[in-house]
């Protein structure tokens, strides 16, 4: 039967032509859809990479400025003093504007030998950062005293960058970067600095020192969980009274978390809408197509019954021609969604795309069984006798 | 081989009952070759439906072959009508977008058959009716005359005992219904098939066993 049903298709490829058409741009738009949601659902069940419920982002802006370095340093030191002093604060770090949970972006691209790490992120921190933020040293050490006097420039790099520069061998101790200037010294886990539903990507840590200190204006604040917005104030004045004519903004690390996530999944929300409006035209498209196919095929229908196929064998016939043509729509297809992958288009790992085909296809068929099975009933129960008089 | 007992049909609207069968009462006997005549709308076409258990009477009765059919399933009554009964219509019902040969195979797709065994009983089938240079063709390159054979391979490939036939000259000019008559007499002396024919034609009548005559839903002859 089934060879019979592959020869009846092929002998109406003009008329199915549309139809696999339909399905094969159906499947597309899904396996984009799903690539989408598969890629942020993969990055939601990672871990966060660090503690962010009790820490606070403090901006001062501007910051302060001083003729001399020394008087810089002396300024933070005392600052960092004055808000350890605070028993609410549990620790604190100075860092560059694209610390977590903001829409700033520092990147470029990292050397080492003839490996080569696309978008790697930059952060400025200085040695409050693991305590601050609870990040995990997975190797070497993070940013100490002992770094005042390097030569190279140390950096901590994340596990991500680790593995795409060293692989499996050694990484601390060796120089990367251009002209070699940066000197591994640690390695940390990743985090997800930009939400749930991003990626960790490639991440270094460089040392705020005396060079970077001027233009700082941002510290990340951990306290503790007797923290509460009498404390907030008092915190607020302290800052204002180091930065007398700067404005300071304190904000939650966790309202900020929600922030970035809604600048995700409002454009995500927005694209599953108009993604549900097309399949539903779709799905609609495909019923009136399979129904027309049946209005205009009763005679057939009519005759079939009167040879000896039962209503169920006419219901089932139907389904599987559309089950067929689905089939050959989306061999095409996942022969085109497979080129993601294999071309590593948009950097997202393989894993999403073949996910994202597999269900695609589970959703196509879904729909096409769902588009079928009334039609397929409805001809079940069209009267041979009738039908055939029709004719 | 058929037997009718008191059939009758009625069509009902919101508005209108129409008895379209009255009370018939039908025997044919294996081997016999009956035609059905009487005007348009008097019934003809609503009995051979009946008779191929196509169609259910409002009352009576239907034995083939002395089985009882009033309460068998949609599944019973379609293995039935594959294994029993041949069915040649008027406007031949071919499948355009298949080959003669798969036309002709159709009835053994709903049989437990290998494609080996349709292929070699098509192909028999076709070589009977005298179109085994035309398996590859499609209905819509042959004549009226050619599709109306390839029905009839159609309807004897399963070798059924009966076949029914639905004003199978109807659409034909003399000569080609003449050879489609040929063709229906052959089979039913050389194989004993049982045929039921509704026909127009009172040429075509005269060349069968038996005639029987309807006239508004109701045997007269």
């Amino acid at each position: 039967m089934l060879k019979h049903l592959f020869k009846l298709i092929w002998n109406k490829k003009r008329q199915n032509f549309l139809l696999m058409t339909e399905i094969l741009v159906s499947f597309m738009v899904i396996f984009a859809v799903f690539s989408l949601l598969v890629n942020y659902y993969m990055n939601y069940r990672k871990p966060m990479g660090f503690e962010y419920d009790r820490v606070w982002s403090v901006e001062y802006r501007p910051g302060v400025s001083f003729k001399t370095k020394d008087s810089l340093v002396v300024f933070y030191d005392n600052l960092r003093n004055k808000l350890n002093g605070m028993p609410e604060i549990e620790g604190i770090t100075f860092v560059s504007d694209n610390s977590p949970f903001t829409a700033n972006t520092r990147q470029s691209n990292v050397d080492y030998k003839k490996q080569h790490a696309r978008s790697v992120n930059w952060y400025d921190a200085d040695s409050g950062y693991p305590n601050t933020m609870k990040v995990k040293v997975l190797e070497g050490r993070w940013f100490g005293k002992q770094d005042d006097a390097a030569t190279v420039k140390p950096v901590v790099i994340n596990q991500q960058l680790r593995n795409e520069l060293f692989g499996a061998g050694k990484a601390l101790g060796e120089r990367i970067g251009e002209e070699q200037r940066f000197r591994v010294v640690g390695v940390v886990n990743d985090i997800k600095d930009k939400g749930d539903f991003s990626s960790p990507g490639n991440g270094m840590y460089q040392r705020l020192d005396t060079s970077n200190l001027g233009w700082v204006n941002k510290l990340l604040v951990r306290v503790s969980a007797k923290a509460d917005p009498a404390f907030e104030s008092r915190l607020y004045r302290a800052m204002s009274n180091s930065f007398k004519n700067s404005n300071i903004d304190i904000n939650h690390l966790t309202a900020k978390l929600e922030d970035i996530n809604k600048q995700t999944l409002i454009p995500m929300i927005i694209l599953l809408i108009v993604a549900g409006f097309l399949i539903i035209n779709v799905a609609l498209g495909l019923f009136g197509v399979l129904w027309y196919n049946i209005n205009s095929r009763r005679s057939e229908i009519g005759l079939r019954r009167a040879i000896g196929a039962t209503g169920k064998n006419v219901s089932a016939q139907l389904v599987t021609e559309s089950v067929i043509l689905a089939t050959i729509s989306l061999v095409i297809g996942s022969f085109f969604a497979a080129q993601f992958p294999l071309l590593n288009v948009f950097d997202l790992q393989s894993g999403v795309y073949v996910t994202a085909i597999l269900l695609s296809v589970v959703f196509i068929y879904l729909l096409i069984l769902a588009c079928s099975l009334y039609p397929g009933k409805q001809a079940a129960a069209i009267y041979p006798a009738i039908a055939l008089h029709e004719e | 081989m058929i037997s009718l007992q008191n059939i009758e049909k009625v069509y009902r609207t919101d508005t209108i009952q129409t008895l379209a069968l009255n009370r018939i009462n039908l025997e044919v006997e294996k081997g016999e070759f009956l035609s059905i005549m009487g005007p348009s709308g008097c019934g003809k076409s609503t009995l051979l439906n009946i008779i191929g258990l196509l169609d259910l009477p409002s009352k009576g009765s239907i034995n083939i072959d002395a089985q009882p059919t009033g309460n068998l399933s949609d599944k019973q009554l379609a293995r039935l009508r594959n294994q029993k009964l041949g069915f040649i219509f008027q406007s031949y019902h071919l499948i355009n977008d298949l080959q003669v040969l798969d036309n002709v195979e159709l009835p053994l797709l709903y049989r437990d058959t290998t494609a080996k065994e349709r292929r070699q009983l098509a192909t028999a089938a076709l070589e009977k009716v005298g179109l085994s240079n035309r398996v590859k063709h499609f209905p819509s390159q042959l004549s009226g005359g050619q599709r109306q054979r390839v029905a009839i391979a159609r309807a004897i490939v399963g070798k059924p005992e009966i076949i029914l036939a639905d004003e199978p000259t109807g659409n034909l000019d003399s000569a080609m219904g003449n050879e489609i008559m040929d063709i229906l007499l052959q089979l039913n002396r050389e194989d004993g098939t049982t045929i039921v024919m509704v026909t127009h034609d009172p040429n075509m009548a005269e060349k069968t066993h038996r005639l029987v005559r309807l006239f508004d839903g109701s045997q007269v002859q």
